[in-house]
């Protein structure tokens, strides 16, 4: 039983990674209509930020995760601003696919320039402690992490309900002529949105340093899972990626827990397999 | 107060409008009829500054419009309802209104602007907090016309109000029409194939025909006109 509740646990902490990641995509392809095929890769570049801010300047990876989200939202208006709301002009999908996916490998394949292709990771004066729970053990940064992950969501939610530029986001997504009769500055929201979404993948990238380890393509296999969520959550729907991210979670750990670890990767692309072709039955039955 | 004189537009090297020339005043109200691809949305989309005119000019209270960004006309008081409405249809009724208000101005004025346009249509405001989409057609092109409203138009752009309604809703929304452009001095531009409708609403039109002004008159003049009977009234 205490296995149990304990694997619920870590499911629902990696859940949380998964939705954080599908969140910032499904942000990114509802308003522009793209998939962005870097976004593990943008995790792993805040991986190596709170690195470098932990090693050189002593910075607490907490107390990093503002300074990280801040820097990844920069550096993501800046490629919208140069690189993506040029080609998006050219309505090609194919350019978009090449960019996206090109900008991955050159980040990927930077950092393995910079960094080396060593193992890195973070060790703080609290990395081992470990703090009881009912019957469930969590080491002291999964149980921080699993915080701030909750308060991210929760403002994620907040921000796109309540805020203007939230609600503006959502009307470019639902309705994009809509949106420029109202004089929303389409060009601005990308440029927003993308910083966004690039900063809830450095958010996630920085809450993960302390149990995970650091290495040019750690962010591959959550690039992946982003992928799924997105595809299972529905295209563009922010509550269906943090249900679809939740799911994904607590899917794996619970694999690992009743069938086996090694097989936990094999279960979750079967499922996704799975629900892939039910879908699409449903939807040529519905037809 | 509109003057476009001398219109060219299209998409890429296909051009649409020809010579496109009217007027509008203050107050009135003014019918472009014509059937299903005249050009009557293309010509819509270049007033409103979403399509840049290929040539031409359209200037509105003596500023020139034609160069300026589909933002800038909105600033200058030209709201358009657009064809086929354009609603946020996951959002509530009440989130489409605020986005209505686009500016500071029109923000602070919001309050004020709401209770007008619930005065308007009473029915908005039962449904308030209901997603945009599960409304009617007909409660939809209120929520669209009362979404113009908020952003306070001097010229509000009715672009095909009957397309997919009910007659007696297409009336209701012709008679809020009217009521701005006399009570209110609000110019409208309304932009119809339904050509008895719009002549019953308007003061004067114009006729397009494959992206041309074939025809232009008072209201009564154009219902009289040979060419309009046998054309688009079928008699």
């Amino acid at each position: 039983m205490s296995m149990f509740l304990q694997a619920c646990v870590n499911g629902l902490l990696m859940g949380g990674f998964y939705s954080l990641m599908g969140m910032g995509q499904n942000i990114i392809f509802g308003v522009m209509k793209i998939v962005n095929f870097c976004h593990g890769e943008m995790l792993m570049v805040g991986m190596y930020l709170t690195f470098i801010l932990y090693t050189f300047f002593g910075i607490d990876p907490y107390l990093a995760v503002p300074i990280v989200a801040v820097t990844m939202f920069c550096l993501g208006s800046l490629i919208q601003h140069t690189l993506i709301t040029p080609s998006l002009g050219t309505k090609s999908f194919t350019n978009l696919l090449f960019l996206t996916v090109g900008l991955g490998l050159l980040l990927s394949n930077g950092a393995l320039v910079i960094f080396g292709s060593e193992y890195r990771s973070i060790r703080t004066a609290y990395s081992q402690t470990y703090i009881q729970l009912g019957p469930v053990t969590m080491a002291l940064p999964r149980l921080i992490s699993f915080g701030v992950l909750i308060v991210v969501t929760v403002a994620l939610f907040a921000f796109l309900k309540y805020t203007t530029i939230g609600k503006q986001i959502r009307a470019v997504s639902q309705n994009p002529v809509g949106a420029e009769v109202v004089g929303i500055d389409v060009k601005k929201i990308y440029i927003l949105t993308y910083g966004l979404g690039i900063a809830l993948a450095g958010t996630a990238g920085a809450l993960l340093t302390q149990f995970y380890t650091i290495f040019p393509t750690a962010g591959a296999s959550f690039g992946f899972r982003a992928l799924i969520v997105v595809v299972v959550g529905g295209l563009g729907s922010i509550p269906g990626a943090f249900l679809a991210g939740i799911f994904l979670g607590l899917l794996e750990t619970m694999s690992a827990l009743f069938i086996s670890p090694s097989y936990s990767d094999l279960i979750v692309f079967m499922t996704f397999i799975v629900i892939l072709v039910v879908r699409q039955t449903m939807i040529a039955r519905r037809k | 107060m509109l003057k476009v004189e001398g219109l060219h537009a299209g998409y890429g090297s296909v051009n649409i409008l020809w010579d496109i020339s009217f007027t509008l005043e203050d107050g009135e109200i003014v019918a472009i009829l014509g059937s299903n691809g005249a050009g009557k949305t293309t010509m819509v989309r270049a007033v409103t500054g979403m399509l840049k005119p290929a040539s031409g000019s359209v200037s509105f209270n003596n500023e020139e419009m034609a160069k300026k960004n589909s933002r800038m006309i909105l600033n200058s008081g030209i709201v358009q309802v657009p064809e086929g409405r354009q609603l946020f249809t996951e959002m509530t009724v009440l989130e489409n209104l605020q986005m209505g208000a686009f500016n500071k101005e029109t923000k602070i004025h919001f309050q004020d602007n709401l209770k007008k346009a619930y005065q308007w249509f009473p029915k908005l405001e039962e449904r308030a907090k209901q997603a945009a989409g599960t409304l009617s057609g007909g409660e939809q092109q209120m929520v669209a016309v009362a979404r113009a409203l908020i952003g306070e138009p001097k010229l509000l752009i009715l672009d095909e109000p009957s397309l997919g309604l009910a007659p007696n809703i297409v009336d209701d929304i012709l008679q809020v029409a009217s009521t701005l452009a006399k009570n209110d001095g609000i110019s409208v531009l309304l932009v119809e194939q339904d050509i008895t409708k719009a002549l019953a609403a308007a003061d004067r039109g114009y006729v397009i025909e494959n992206g041309r002004i074939v025809l232009e008159g008072t209201a009564s003049e154009l219902q009289a006109n040979e060419h309009v009977k046998k054309a688009y009234l079928g008699i």
